[in-house]
């Protein structure tokens, strides 16, 4: 019996119907919600018991204390931990991604470490009479920059030079009745931001700065100065020129200098931050005392300021950048290096700083990685030692910078936090302050073993405090004199500081969202002809970096706000003319 | 027609050439006695098409597999082009239910010589606008959540199952003028299922009136109902917001528009007749009278909004029009330009008589239901609600664009399609046949 | 599972925000991201297209300098007590507002992605997931175990840290607390905010801090007149800051009043 077509058709029909009628189709079709939620790259959680560790933040010398709440060993979020004497539990957002650090795409994993030791070793022996072998710190008064000192000692020749910072003498918010200052962001990333927001209810803050920061949104006054008319104000203040001139340079009204004159004198004791011209009065810069070192550590090269060194003069230079910490211009280093061959080695956790320009860059553990100690803070008044401690291993092809220098001056290597934490303990002076159950004790009834531990697990040793030191002055300070450049630029740059580079976690700040100004970013005002958004060529007479363009009414016109990179910071300095273009 | 039909010289046999063997398996399918032009000169028509569709297709490919990051909708502009589209579309479309209600319910039969025309039109609409709807969606694969998780207090629920249904009824109503053509009717069963399906063409346009007269109000009701949405946000009866009831009244008005807009249109581009002037007209009272209508319900609608509605929510209603280039214009057109004016354009038995006059009337009318959804779906969006939003403007990225494209391209494909070989017009073979009469008597006048 | 028996004491959780102790530092908005497993801007993201369950936005006073006032305003859902627009839209259930809690809470299972819900919010709150999450490599290990990611296509927003009441809720279980009481938990951005602009709580109990700060008469909400009741309360004491929770000031010149 032939089947027909028609029978076929009909088999087919009713079948289709038929199997409505079973499960199989419908759960097919819940079966296609699951292909749904499967997608390429789905993360897989990690799995332990979770606990809580802790550490100090490193990211600045804040040195915030931490808690991390780990899965088994791996920190999954950082907050705060509470009761901290000057972080009083707060961490700013930057710290709070801490964590992702070992993984930013920008992280430098490999390097020629061989051939650096090597090249550091030869560039020493050739090293000249007129020659010197330099190790440039960028976050000084850590254990490792002494470490970095007795190397510079050992070496013929050497020389240990760091940024200007003074750490002998620190700020006492709590002092202060009232705080003038020349566009230091006090609110916004300056000292310690716990301490800073604790002690805010005492002191009117008057910002003095051409751009409304989130510090001046914050403060009580805020002052709309010309850019570069910070001094002329300070002179203004001081007394130095007539309230009169001080008006016409800064663009206030005189009236208003007047007033601040008279708010300065009245409502004392006043902190003057980012002008030195203008003293600061009572006791709201005192000295500090240095956290005890080690006797034999003494024998130390001295801090040498990188423009007291004669041009051409620098055959090797180790750049100590593993701790986030102040950019120098690559400009003014690189004039104070010989001219053939000189050595550069940059000891780098990222690529966007010296390793565009260093010979050889060689990858270092970045914060939850590895072991150091924090300096202690601008506003804290007590000397502190504080260790950030590894809660993840390091990567293997990682150096140590302190090792690595050491061996290059021949210096035995030790367990240089050990020691320094022995000699504190020796002094037997101040207290323990310890995370985990938020209690002080005092130093000398702590055994120095069970301080060592307590170091490591989260805690922080605080001088006792000194209440005959003297007032002192801060002689170096953030932006200091920025006069404005002479030339036919059409834009004044005013740089914003920022952390960077950070986790990728931070695009909520700037790219997600228009809270901060993202790396390679300018603000310009809305008539500046450009877009929001367009890719645009920032230029200088020092040269040109490609940045994108966010648009701010708050910006005055003719200003250009650039976020301070390092890219950036080879180009301009506050002050600075610059022009913005198309792409 | 009171003479009796003169004898009709026969006409011009058309030789088919015997070396285009493609030609002549193709005039198989066409009707008989209606003139098609050739299938290479029919294949260059589509051509274009096609390679619009194709590139319409590889566009919502793109949105498909990479995202829709591919599109510049963001969070602040969730709906775009494609909603836009949709809303258009879908009004555009009505004509379909609604010239189905006039026919077979309220028994206008010179509508008879449009409806399957019209019903063409809807399937291209609605299944274009559900197309557009799955690529449009974060997630297509999860579009049966809707019937298997309603929510009832949803207009989007509302709309998903009527669409669904109305497509399925559209999809229903087509298969008759399909199954109507030449070689295809030649198969018995064809014939007999499409006469049975015919008995219900009552039940059919009913059922498709009501599924309509849903759906064309829920999309309404999509933007009346946002009370976060004070620019969008209407009062109204019970659950139904006023918009709910506008787009009704709309989208029967601008349907038949619709209709007439795209006949005139094939006319011109297919040189034939294909439709009495009367329909035309007819199409154009209705659509006038309805607009006439929605004109007077938008008008007070917009006074209560204005006085009333959007002031309780704290938002005056001029703040809208203060954002460029969004400007009280917007109104104006809207509801004077293309809604008052093509109403009084379409009513005016003078003005309708003229082709010209009646088309721009038809188009003006369909520019204001454009415009209407338009400003729902886009304006809404752009306006900001908190003091410190933006205003934000939003342009559609190519892909976008392709696969509103590709729309257009289909819909033009299926209606060529179903115009060469199927009798879309029912009066296109008598009026061809009317049209020969007057050329022949034209001719014995001439020779005498 | 509540059976019907049990009595719960429904929460209704909600915050109050200190407008003038916020200082746009940003911390929530981080910490939440880390909390909740929003992973890093794709590329091509803009403030637009980004994913911020947390917004804090620069506000002004429309005037020049030396009038000129600005502010911090951290947004994420409200939580809308009243006829909650999302949830009445959503046309599969995907959002609902828990009884017990007060929290609205998003499946991104069952979230289709038709963004009905982000034209309905109009605090612009809700996110969507224009490309698919993505980690750098090895940085998948930060994630929190607690916390589901969401694939593309699908749209998220601030749960009030519903995976830390999930655990909040476990521990007063192990502690044989009675299941029908309502938990005390800290979402990351309470936690988070240095100056502890953020308080959270349960505003239904009326010894609690956040309900009596909610009940001061210098604090309000987002767009009150929409009558959406949200459960976020915005504290100031500077007038102008409560002019800007009302409606939209209409666009001048270019004037344009925000940042953030």
């Amino acid at each position: 019996m032939k089947t027909t077509r028609r029978e076929i058709m009909l088999f087919a029909g009713g079948s289709a119907v038929g199997v409505l009628f079973t499960p199989a189709p419908w759960r097919l079709l819940t079966d296609t919600a699951l292909w749904s939620e499967n997608w390429p790259g789905i993360p897989a959680p990690a799995r332990g018991e979770i606990r809580a560790r802790y550490t100090n933040c490193s990211l600045c010398t804040a040195g915030c204390a931490v808690r991390a709440r780990c899965v088994g060993d791996q920190p999954v979020a950082l907050s705060g931990a509470g009761g901290h004497p000057l972080s009083h539990g707060a961490l700013c957002a930057f710290g709070l991604a801490g964590h992702h650090l070992p993984y930013i795409p920008s992280r430098v994993k490999q390097g020629p470490v061989k051939e650096a030791a090597a090249a550091v070793a030869d560039g020493i022996a050739k090293c000249g009479p007129a020659e010197y072998v330099v190790t440039l710190d960028l976050r000084p008064a850590r254990t490792a920059s002494w470490t970095y000192r007795r190397a510079m000692a050992a070496v013929k020749n050497g020389r240990y030079v760091t940024p200007a910072v003074d750490s002998s003498v620190a700020v006492d918010l709590s002092k202060a009745r009232t705080v003038l200052s020349f566009g230091v962001p006090v609110l916004d990333g300056w000292g310690t931001p716990g301490n800073a927001i604790a002690a805010r209810p005492g002191f009117r803050l008057i910002q003095a700065e051409p751009i409304e920061s989130r510090t001046a949104s914050m403060a009580d006054q805020w002052l709309r100065i010309r850019p570069g008319s910070e001094d002329t104000l300070a002179q203004g203040l001081a007394g130095q020129i007539a309230h009169a001139a001080a008006a016409e340079g800064t663009g206030l009204a005189e009236r208003e200098i007047a007033a601040l004159a008279a708010q300065l004198e009245q409502n004392g004791p006043v902190l003057v931050l980012g002008s030195s011209r203008l003293e600061s009065t009572g006791r709201t810069i005192v000295s500090r005392r240095e956290t005890p070192v080690p006797a034999e550590w003494q024998k130390a090269a001295p801090v040498t300021d990188l423009a007291s060194l004669p041009d051409g003069s620098v055959r090797v230079l180790i750049i100590d950048e593993s701790a986030p910490g102040e950019y120098l211009p690559w400009k003014a280093i690189e004039k104070k290096l010989v001219a053939d061959n000189p050595v550069v080695v940059a000891l780098a956790w990222s690529r966007e700083g010296y390793g565009r320009h260093a010979q050889h860059v060689l990858p270092v553990g970045v914060y939850p990685e590895v072991a150091g100690d924090i300096p202690p803070a601008i506003d804290s008044v007590a000397a502190t030692f504080r260790l950030s401690v590894p809660l993840v291993p390091v990567p293997e092809a990682c150096v140590k910078p302190e090792e690595f220098v050491a061996a290059a001056a021949g210096l035995p290597v030790t367990d240089t936090l050990r020691e320094r934490a022995d000699a504190i303990h020796k002094a037997a002076r101040g207290t323990l302050f310890t995370y985990a159950d938020t209690k002080s004790v005092e130093l000398k009834d702590v055994k120095a073993d069970d301080f060592w531990k307590a170091l490591n697990a989260g805690g922080c040793w605080i001088d006792a405090p000194d209440d005959k030191a003297p007032a002192a002055r801060l002689t170096t300070a953030v932006a200091e004199l920025r006069p404005v450049e002479e030339s036919d630029l059409p834009l004044v740059v005013v740089l914003s500081h920022e952390l960077t580079p950070g986790s990728p976690i931070l695009s909520k700040l700037y790219q997600e969202s228009n809270l901060r100004l993202g790396p390679n970013c300018v603000a310009l005002h809305p008539s500046c002809g450009l877009e929001d958004g367009a890719k645009a060529v920032f230029e200088t007479l020092l040269g040109k970096c490609p940045v994108a363009v966010t648009l701010d009414a708050g910006i005055p016109p003719g200003l250009v706000q650039v976020s301070a990179s390092p890219a950036v910071l080879d180009l301009c300095a506050s002050g600075a003319r610059a022009k913005v273009g198309r792409a | 027609m009171a003479s009796p039909p003169r004898p009709v010289r026969a006409a011009p046999e058309r030789k088919t050439p015997v070396d285009n063997p493609l030609d002549n398996m193709d005039r198989h399918f066409i009707a008989r006695g209606a003139v098609r032009c050739s299938t290479p000169k029919f294949l260059l028509w589509m051509a274009p098409w096609a390679a619009l569709l194709v590139f319409g297709l590889y566009s919502a490919a793109l949105c498909l597999i990479k995202g829709l990051n591919q599109t510049n909708m963001d969070n602040r502009f969730a709906f775009g082009l494609w909603i836009f589209l949709d809303l258009t579309v879908i009004a555009l479309g009505a004509g379909a239910f609604f010239t189905g209600f006039l026919l077979y319910i309220l028994k206008l039969d010179e509508l008879r010589s449009v409806i399957n025309s019209a019903v063409v039109i809807g399937l291209v609409c609605y299944s274009g606008a559900v197309c557009v709807l799955a690529v449009d969606v974060g997630q297509p694969l999860r579009a049966w959540f809707t019937f298997w998780y309603p929510n009832v207090h949803s207009m989007l629920t509302e709309v998903t199952f009527c669409i669904s249904c109305y497509l399925t009824v559209l999809a229903i109503e087509y298969v008759p003028i399909v199954l109507r053509n030449r070689k295809l009717r030649q198969v018995p069963s064809f014939l007999v299922f499409e006469f049975e399906l015919h008995k219900l063409i009552y039940v059919l346009a009913g059922v498709g009136t009501f599924l309509s007269f849903f759906h064309q109000g829920s999309l309404g009701g999509l933007y009346g109902v946002l009370r976060g949405r004070p620019f969008a946000f209407r009062e109204g009866l019970a659950v139904w917001p006023s918009t709910f009831f506008l787009f009704i009244i709309s989208a029967a008005a601008v349907g038949p528009s619709f209709i007439l807009l795209t006949t005139w249109l094939v006319q011109k581009i297919t040189r034939k007749r294909l439709v009495r002037p009367e329909v035309l007209q007819l199409l154009g009272r209705i659509s006038g009278s309805l607009l006439a209508v929605y004109v007077l319900a938008k008008s007070i609608d917009t006074l209560i909004w204005i006085n009333r509605t959007s002031p309780e929510t704290g938002f005056q209603a001029w703040q809208y029009y203060s954002w460029k280039p969004f400007g009280t214009w917007i109104l104006v057109a809207e509801i004077g330009v293309c809604g008052l004016l093509p109403a009084l354009m379409l009513l005016a038995p003078k003005l309708r008589r003229r082709t010209g006059w009646l088309v721009s009337g038809a188009f003006l009318a369909c520019a204001g239901v454009a415009l209407n959804r338009f400003v729902l779906t886009v304006q809404t969006l752009a306006l900001p609600t908190l003091s410190f939003d933006r205003f934000l403007s939003y342009t559609p990225s190519w892909q976008e664009t392709g696969t509103f494209l590709a729309v257009v391209a289909y819909g033009v494909l299926v209606y060529s399609f179903s115009f060469r070989y199927f009798q879309l017009f029912p009066q296109e073979r008598e009026l061809k046949l009317e049209a020969r009469q007057v050329e022949e008597e034209r001719e014995l006048v001439g020779r005498y | 599972m509540i059976s019907a028996n049990k009595q719960i004491r429904a929460a209704r959780y909600g915050m109050t925000i200190d407008v003038d102790r916020c200082n746009g530092c940003g911390a929530c908005m981080v910490a939440c991201s880390v909390e909740n497993n929003v992973p890093p801007a794709h590329e091509g993201a803009t403030d637009r297209k980004g994913l911020t369950w947390i917004r804090v936005y620069k506000v002004d006073n429309g005037e020049e300098y030396p009038n000129r006032r600005t502010a911090f305003v951290p947004v994420m859902c409200q939580h809308c007590g009243n006829e909650t627009p999302c949830v009445h839209v959503c046309p599969q259930q995907a959002v609902d507002v828990d009884p017990s809690t007060g929290v609205v809470g998003e499946m991104p299972q069952r979230c289709l992605g038709c963004r009905y819900c982000m034209a309905a919010c109009p605090y612009h709150a809700r996110y969507f997931n224009w490309w698919d999450p993505a980690w750098p490599a090895g940085m998948e290990k930060t994630l929190n175990p607690g916390v589901t990611p969401r694939m593309r296509g699908v749209v998220e927003k601030c749960n009030l840290c519903h995976g830390r009441w999930h655990a909040a809720k476990e521990q007063a279980a192990a502690a044989g607390k009675p299941d029908t009481e309502p938990v005390s938990y800290v979402p990351a951005c309470v936690e988070a905010c240095p100056t502890g602009a953020i308080h959270f709580g349960d505003l239904n109990d009326a010894s609690s801090a956040t309900a009596k700060e909610a009940a001061e008469p210098d604090s309000f909400r987002l767009l009150e007149k929409l009558n959406t009741q949200p459960k976020i309360y915005y504290r100031s004491k500077k007038d102008w800051v409560r002019g800007i929770a009302a409606a939209p000031r209409p666009g001048g010149a270019g004037k344009e009043n925000s940042r953030g």
